[in-house]
């Protein structure tokens, strides 16, 4: 019998296209590195989203193609991007004014580590002894909250869905949905719930690589695209 | 017999004489409104509006450029437009050389009161919240108080006495005060009065007048300066100060050791002053306390190139003691920075601030805001041992407002009175930046005559720009 | 799949007139109105509200100047009784009270003194999520009375918290179908700011162009801080 660990789980463009699904149109949208980058591929047909980037640049356009990189337009990922009609251009304080002030809608982070109460912890690894912090405190403590995307394990296989963070965090209780390769979480600040499961995985099965307590939903289905 | 009154524009010809070239000068309503259309438009100072204008000289046509009393002023060539909250930046936070206003009366210790709806100096009161109620007198200040408490040195211009005969200069102010100990100097239509330590000192007087007659309409003890002189209505000529340097160590080479250096660049290569902290290397001045975006990044990340200059040169010149940063090693772990490192072999700190929080740091110290209450960072490593409190019901925790003593910057252009634009995502903390620094030094890729950067598009007003450098055409970014 | 440039705009953000774009307001809303003496007032919106008729309003402004005749200005609403408070640096001028001072005076409406860079910091505070800040203006004076005052550095600084309003009323020269602004001259005064600063911000501008119509260099306000647009005429 195989073990859970070798199980097919989900590609981070499916993860990635879950996520585009609670992009609400004409939303405000803030995406971290790793697979909250890839959101913007799959928002769905007729919804419109403006990405919002902490390098100080609002209405992105696509990242530019190749050969036509401009040192002078990239977002906080460091991708270089497409000049496009309604982007505008303002400094540090202000990219932060527009997170902190509750002006941006959603914010999709990339983590190490959530909690059951929906703390975070994506900034430092503690055996580095140093982090790059970045903008991500200022994501979490953003008025509108963290959808978090990520593997649900580690690459050692270790759960990163925790009862509590062991590393340092990020924010506390900011996280209100988990979306992973195996699962959908919603996060209430008390209990973590199981909504959606990968097709051919069992909440049973999702439960034991995850090393928080799960509830689940009565409606819990397979993953909605 | 007393002499006559000077009129207006001989108190604004004064007021003048104490304007230095560079100075930057806010005016309050009434008489220093007067001061800009008796000096050459030359550029020679900068003054400032409240109502959002930054280089303006004398009465002006167009209704949509109004200085704080609403009347149309005239944009100089280098002038520029900006909001009520930078104004009120560039007064608090240390920019503003000289205010001045027209009190309605001023105190033997340089309190001042701006003015009241009752002319004859009916008493008025306030309650705790600032709220006036109808009962009492209305004492408006506007940018009075933001002027008075902003500015280094502030004048006060105003007529000796009231309409009535009332003396203006007063023992103790009559009416709650908008200003406590903040003249240092009054220029009335009699004479000029330094105010001192111990109290009102007359240094001169206007013609036709006698330091008796003068002491008669004065309500505060007066006494005499050794030299009183006769005033004069000269006003000084004002040249621009030279902004523009030949290369990066000319504009460098006081750097103190130890100081503290504010370097933007995002991640790099956009927006990073690459010519500078060249010039700054080869200065090599050492212990510095870099506050900047990275500690150095640029040779790992994406955009970068594993050649391209950044801060890494100062850490291998052992000039660097200290990083206050975000993001300040590299995304892998396994190909640390030069700052890493050094930060590993105990040759450096590292204070790591939240990019937004860093952000705001350098806003606020710029801005002359000591310490504000951000949520970013609650409950976390980076919050500890600092104060938190709750506000509304959310919580916060305390970060104070930081400052450099030099601050390198990256613009695209600049005008020869320092006005900056940048170019796309490479303005980033640039902006902030350039407020903080005690000496602000930029790079561009082309310098201007003034006029030639439109009044919309300068984002920092020449006014915090110190050294304008050109990045030379043949210089490489790359080692 | 779809790229957000094939898209059409966000829809919604411009509103057919001053009074759709008010939609909403309510007796007792704390309103922003940006404008500095004659320049940047929202003259469109400021009549929307007469017309409307929404009562007891605390209007946060520069102050309610009179304006050149037949200009419609805040002065107007408070003529109206519609207010009951105006919080501002300078409500009226010295020399020209208007009706702001005569119904102060007979004691139908309540002033609140902010020295003009503390009400800015203020509302900048509430626009970036900031909950107070210390500053060291009025420190001494009757704008510190009953706030908590501390020493930074050895200077005494005073508490001052964050300010947000229900609505913002805004002029500027033109805007974007998205919503970003830019303005002409002292027309940018309070503006910016305010933009930040309510939970429905509505702007009156000289023109709507199409996206990409404005410099992204040139952009003082991001679309990100606009909920409504209105044609001035």
């Amino acid at each position: 019998m195989k073990s859970l660990a070798d199980k097919e789980r989900l590609p981070r463009e499916i993860v990635a296209m879950r996520v585009a699904k609670e992009l609400p149109d004409g939303a405000y949208v803030n995406l971290g590195i790793g697979i909250p980058t890839l959101v913007s591929s799959f928002v769905p047909e007729g919804r419109t989203v403006f990405y919002h980037s902490e390098s100080g640049i609002l209405n992105c356009g696509p990242i530019a193609d190749e050969g036509e990189e401009d040192i002078d337009l990239i977002n906080a990922g460091g991708q270089f991007l497409q000049r496009v009609g309604g982007m505008s251009f303002f400094d540090s304080a202000e990219a932060f004014a527009m997170i902190r002030g509750g002006h941006v809608d959603v914010t999709v982070l990339g983590s190490h580590q959530v909690s059951a109460t929906g703390d975070l912890a994506n900034w430092m690894l503690p055996q580095r002894g140093v982090g790059n912090v970045g903008g991500a405190m200022d994501l979490a403590a953003g008025a509108s909250g963290v959808i978090v995307a990520m593997e649900h394990t580690d690459r050692n296989g270790q759960p990163k869905i925790v009862e509590e963070c062991t590393f340092p965090l990020t924010g506390k209780g900011c996280v209100y949905l988990i979306v992973t390769d195996l699962a959908v979480i919603e996060c209430d600040g008390k209990r973590l719930t199981l909504k959606e499961v990968a097709p051919g995985w069992t909440p049973e099965e999702v439960q034991q690589l995850t090393g928080a307590r799960l509830t689940i939903s009565p409606d819990v289905k397979e993953f909605e695209l | 017999m007393p002499g006559k009154p000077l009129d207006p524009t001989a108190m604004a010809r004064r007021a003048a004489q104490e304007l230095t070239p560079g100075a930057v000068v806010a005016l309050g309503p009434g008489i220093p409104c007067r001061l800009p259309g008796e000096l050459p438009p030359n550029g020679g100072v900068w003054f400032l509006a409240e109502s959002g204008v930054v280089g303006f000289q004398g009465l002006g046509v167009d209704l949509n450029v109004v200085d704080g009393s609403g009347e149309p002023v005239a944009l100089l060539p280098g002038g520029s437009f900006t909001g009520v909250v930078n104004i009120a930046g560039i007064l608090r936070g240390g920019h503003t050389n000289l205010a001045i206003l027209q009190p309605a009366q001023v105190s033997a210790s340089g309190d001042f009161v701006h003015w009241t709806t009752n002319a004859t100096g009916a008493t008025g009161t306030t309650n705790a919240t600032g709220t006036t109620s109808a009962t009492d007198g209305l004492f408006a200040p506007g940018s009075a108080v933001d002027m008075a408490f902003g500015a280094s040195r502030v004048v006060a211009v105003m007529p000796h006495q009231g309409p009535a005969g009332q003396p203006n200069i007063v023992s103790q102010c009559s009416l709650p005060v908008d200003g406590v100990g903040c003249v240092d100097i009054i220029i009335t239509d009699a004479a000029v009065i330094r105010v001192g330590p111990t109290g009102l000192e007359l240094v001169e007087i206007a013609p036709g007048w006698t330091a008796d007659e003068i002491i008669a309409i004065t309500d505060a003890p007066l006494t005499l300066a050794t030299n009183v002189k006769d005033m004069t209505f000269e006003v000084p000529e004002l040249i621009p100060p030279n902004k523009v340097y030949a290369t990066a160590i000319e504009a460098l080479k006081d750097v103190p050791e130890g100081a503290v250096v504010n370097v933007d660049g995002f991640a790099g290569p956009g927006g990073m002053a690459h010519y500078l902290m060249v010039g700054l290397r080869d200065v090599g001045v050492k212990g510095l306390q870099l506050i900047s975006n990275t500690a150095g990044i640029a040779r790992m990340s994406a955009f970068g190139a594993p050649n391209i200059i950044d801060h890494s040169i100062l850490v291998e010149n052992n000039q660097v003691a200290k990083a206050t940063a975000s993001y300040p090693v590299s995304p892998s772990a396994s190909r640390p920075s030069a700052f890493e490192e050094a930060y590993n072999r105990g040759e450096t700190e590292l204070e790591v601030v939240p990019q937004g929080t860093l952000a705001e740091r350098l806003r606020s110290g710029g801005a002359g805001v000591a310490a504000f209450y951000t949520p970013t960072g609650v409950g976390t490593l980076l919050a500890e041992g600092k104060e938190t409190r709750t506000i509304d019901g959310k919580e916060y925790v305390l970060e104070m407002g930081m400052r450099a003593d030099f601050c390198i910057i990256r613009g695209h252009k600049a005008d020869t009175l320092g006005n900056v634009v940048y170019k796309g995502t490479s303005r980033n903390f640039n902006p902030v930046m350039a407020t903080t620094a005690r000496i602000t030094v930029v790079e561009v890729d082309e310098i201007v005559e003034p006029g030639q950067l439109g009044p919309e598009e300068i984002v920092t007003p020449g006014l915090f720009v110190d050294r304008i450098v050109l990045r030379p055409p043949d210089f490489s970014a790359y080692l | 799949m779809t790229s957000e440039t094939e898209n059409p705009p966000r829809q919604g953000k411009v509103f057919p007139s001053g009074l759709a774009a008010l939609n909403g307001i309510t007796d007792g809303a704390s309103v922003l109105v940006a404008g500095f003496g004659g320049c940047g007032i929202p003259v469109k919106l400021l009549r929307g509200l007469a017309e409307i008729g929404v009562g007891n309003l605390t209007l946060i402004c520069q102050g309610a100047w009179p304006q050149e005749s037949g200009k419609f200005g805040i002065a107007d609403l408070v003529a109206g009784g519609q207010v009951k408070k105006i919080i501002s640096p300078l409500p009226f001028l010295p020399d020209n009270g208007g009706p702001v001072k005569e119904l102060w005076e007979a004691g139908k409406l309540e002033l609140e003194i902010v020295p003009q860079g503390i009400l800015a910091e203020r509302l900048r505070a509430g626009g970036a999520g900031i909950g107070g800040v210390f500053l060291p203006t009025g420190v001494g004076t009757r704008f510190a009375e009953g706030k908590e005052v501390r020493q930074f550095d050895g200077q005494d600084h005073i508490f001052e918290a964050a300010l947000k309003a229900d609505f913002a009323l805004l002029r500027a020269q033109a805007a974007d179908t998205l919503g970003n602004m830019v303005y002409q001259g002292s027309g940018r005064n309070w503006n910016p700011i305010m933009a930040m600063a309510a939970a429905v911000t509505i702007a009156e501008v000289d023109q709507v162009r199409e996206r990409g119509g404005l410099d992204p260099e040139l952009i003082i306000t991001q679309a990100i801080f606009i909920d409504r647009l209105v044609l001035a005429s």
